[in-house]
């Protein structure tokens, strides 16, 4: 496990009364594909958030090359940059075009020139297909184009780890299929990625490993023909049971 | 942490800054060389503003106008003799006891009686007039023959607001007394279009209006049985700030030296002097914009200059505390203890200056500083401070609204970035914020263009004030008014249009070009390279 960039040690997350996330460990090495599956309310994009810290953990650590950044002190913005998150509602700036989009954290948070601000950008543009687009605003692309600009954008800070929450659950059908065809092309990159998805087909051809979160705890993990072929526990078997009965 | 509280910083320094600003000027109450005598300059005979200065006519301070009448002579003859040079200080009759215990006034010559009221605050001299009351009306009213107090029964009365004329009326037993009124012109107006019977006035009101209309009668009060005036109220004096002795026995002394008959004289020239209705054979309109246009155009000046001054000035202090009241709580518990101060003393100042009319607050502010910290303010300065600090009430709210309508995504999609808070705000919520805002914004300033109005109070010379004296100076009401009206439509109609075409600059073409060319800038050697 030396070459884990980062691990979730005992996560807890309350809101109130209410626990979402009981007690999440597991840790992500370089290089790896980590999908998180399970049911609607089971704790899946709260894990992922409180990894990137849009949510406050109320317990546990979570530690990077070995230190805890929940530790008082610790520079959150430096270690924000270095984790980069994908949304469902994609969150392009609206007052920004796509280039700037891509630019504008570079610029703001690693401190780039304009100049490699840009043509790092383009790059990633254009590896997600959207280059021609770059004077355009969010407003006037589709859903599946505002995600792929999404991901160049937080490809753009050049991330340790890339976070993906359900990317895929707010487009049309026809256009799921562009942003997963632009994720796998990630993936063969050698990127670091963690996948919050509804895409069971996708997470089989793509991940090293599944995770299945129900009732705020990872329920079972292991390769995808383990979680996905032969799943062990009562709740995997009957969330892929109906998964399967849904889908066709 | 640092840089969010130099946001506080900076609001404070701006803060500070206005209130430098206005501490600049120290009070020259006690400058020798004038005489500054507080008066309406809207009550001919006694006094009046006009444009030149004909008839021995005095400068108005702080305006290119000049008054006169009987108050203005008498005026002149103390001001001889103290050998000081009289400058008359337009003042609301409402703010001139405010004035003189400020010391924004030396005198008021107001035809002001001494009630006991108003000698609890103020020093009064001996009389320079007495006067007789009489009930101003229709020469074909059943009332225009009226003997005895209770033949007033069922009519409908008013006098100035304020003055003690209006009380006389519960000494008629029978007569409806309606609401008092601001001026002599809003009631000869009344009684005009016939919205009231009559109203009480002194004898030389009846002797001005008369040379206007001569369908008006006047009906002596003094002489019928059962009427009672305190003598103090049927004279007017001279008011003198309290503990100013000195200047008080002066005036004494040269008033005793004025003869009765001399002072006869001298009414009798006012009311001849006093503004007439020239009835040349030309276009009303022409006529007034012959005579008042570059009145009009100094008023059309001052509105615009307060609108767009305190709109701008509200919106710059309205970003700040809209900034500061949405920042999030600092980790430190002594930052955030002085944030939430902070925040605390904002939302008192949003609360007060939206929960208090602007004219109470004009009043407060221009005569209140003076009085207890005895600094007089420029008057149009503390007109565009009083607009400043309103607006930014409102644009506080406006923009904070704004900022909390700005969708969790956009802040969230900024931190995971690594953005500060600031970087957040500044690049990516204000601008989305203040572009939705910013129907809102035309909105405060179009109020600011008709409520600067209210800043009459204080004698701006606003688009309004002018109005209104001209109004009482022409006699044509409904003409000036209406003339009035119509610029206040062309002044907001033009700056929605302009507005319009911001918002519509704002929200971009809905075209764009695809840039294939694009693809040029990455170097091939950065097609190789993957991060």
């Amino acid at each position: 496990m030396t070459d884990e960039i980062l691990r979730l040690q005992h996560l807890q997350k309350s809101y109130g009364d209410h626990q979402v996330l009981r007690d999440i460990s597991f840790g992500i090495k370089q290089g790896e594909i980590t999908t998180i599956i399970g049911p609607s309310g089971g704790g899946k994009s709260t894990t992922l958030r409180c990894i990137n810290l849009l949510e406050q953990p109320t317990g546990g650590e979570i530690e990077v090359h070995g230190e805890n950044i929940l530790a008082a002190g610790y520079n959150l913005n430096a270690y924000r940059a270095k984790v980069g998150m994908v949304f469902q509602q994609f969150d392009l700036f609206e007052n920004k075009n796509v280039l700037q989009n891509c630019m504008i954290g570079q610029e703001l948070v690693l401190k780039r020139s304009k100049a490699e601000a840009k043509q790092i950008a383009m790059h990633n543009l254009e590896e997600v297909g959207m280059a021609p687009f770059i004077n355009a605003t969010p407003q006037q692309l589709s859903g599946g184009q505002q995600q792929r600009v999404a991901i160049a954008r937080a490809i753009s800070m050049n991330p340790e780890v890339l976070l993906f929450d359900e990317p895929t659950s707010a487009l049309d059908p026809e256009m799921v299929g562009e942003v997963l065809a632009v994720m796998k092309k990630l993936a063969e990159t050698g990127l670091t990625m963690v996948i919050v998805t509804h895409e069971i087909g996708f997470a089989k051809s793509i991940s090293d490993r599944i995770l299945f979160i129900a009732d705020g705890v990872i329920a079972e993990q292991g390769t995808p023909a383990e979680i996905l072929d032969h799943p062990q526990n009562e709740k995997t078997q009957k969330f892929l049971h109906n998964f399967r009965q849904n889908a066709f | 942490m640092k840089s969010k509280f130099r946001w506080i910083a900076l609001l404070i320094m701006l803060l500070t800054g206005t209130a430098l600003l206005t501490t600049g000027q120290p009070v020259q109450a006690a400058k020798q060389s004038t005489l500054k005598i507080g008066m309406e300059a809207n009550y001919p005979p006694y006094n009046w503003t006009q444009t030149n200065a004909n008839n021995g006519a005095v400068p108005i301070e702080g305006s290119r106008q000049y008054a006169n009448g009987y108050d203005v002579k008498i005026a002149k003859r103390i001001g001889q003799q103290l050998h000081r040079k009289v400058v008359v200080v337009k003042t609301e009759w409402d703010g001139l006891l405010p004035a003189l215990t400020s010391g924004k006034i030396d005198l008021i010559i107001a035809g002001m009686s001494p009630t006991a009221a108003r000698r609890k605050a103020i020093n009064f001299s001996q009389p320079y007039r007495k006067s007789t009351f009489v009930i101003i009306t229709n020469k074909n009213s059943k009332y225009a023959r009226a003997k005895k107090l209770s033949d007033f029964k069922g009519a409908k009365l008013t006098a100035q607001q304020g003055t003690l004329h209006y009380g006389l009326i519960k000494q008629l037993p029978g007569a409806k007394r309606e609401n008092a009124m601001r001026d002599f012109s809003a009631m000869r107006q009344s009684l005009t279009a016939g919205t009231i019977n009559g109203y009480v006035a002194e004898d030389t009101e009846y002797e001005s209006f008369k040379t206007a209309n001569r369908n008006i009668t006047a009906i002596n009060l003094n002489k019928m049985s059962g009427f009672h005036v305190n003598p103090d109220e049927a004279e007017v004096s001279i008011g003198v700030k309290k503990g100013n002795d000195q200047l008080l026995t002066a005036v004494n002394k040269v008033l005793a030296g004025i003869s009765n008959h001399q002072r006869q004289q001298m009414m009798s020239a006012a009311v001849k002097q006093q503004p007439q209705i020239k009835t040349k054979h030309t276009n009303w309109f022409i006529n007034m914009m012959h005579r008042y246009g570059g009145m009009i155009l100094g008023g059309v000046g001052m509105t615009i200059l307060l609108a767009l001054v305190g709109t701008l000035a509200g919106f710059i202090i309205g970003l700040l505390v809209s900034i500061v009241r949405t920042m999030p709580d600092p980790t430190k518990t002594g930052n955030r203890w002085l944030l939430n101060f902070c925040k605390w003393l904002l939302a008192v100042y949003v609360e007060v200056f939206r929960g208090t009319p602007m004219m109470v607050q004009a009043a407060v502010i221009y005569y209140g500083i003076a009085q207890f910290w005895h600094v007089n303010l420029n008057r149009t300065i503390a007109a565009l401070v009083i607009v400043s600090i309103n607006t930014g009430a409102y644009l506080a709210e406006v923009i904070r609204g704004g900022i909390i309508a700005t969708p969790q995504g956009q802040f969230e999609a900024a931190s995971a970035l690594g953005m500060t808070h600031n970087q957040q705000m500044w690049h990516i919520i204000l601008p989305q914020a203040i572009k939705n805002c910013l129907p809102s914004i035309t909105n405060e300033f179009i109020v600011n263009i008709k409520d600067t109005s209210v800043l009459s109070i204080i004698s701006v010379s606003e688009l309004f004030f002018v109005g209104t004296t001209i109004a009482s100076q022409s006699f044509q009401f409904f003409q000036t008014y209406f003339v009035i009206s119509m610029i206040y439509l062309i002044m907001t109609f033009t700056i929605t249009r302009i507005f319009n075409l911001i918002e519509k600059k704002l929200a971009g073409s809905r075209n764009y070009n695809l840039m294939a060319n694009q693809v040029q800038v990455g170097t091939p050697q950065d097609g190789e390279a993957n991060n």
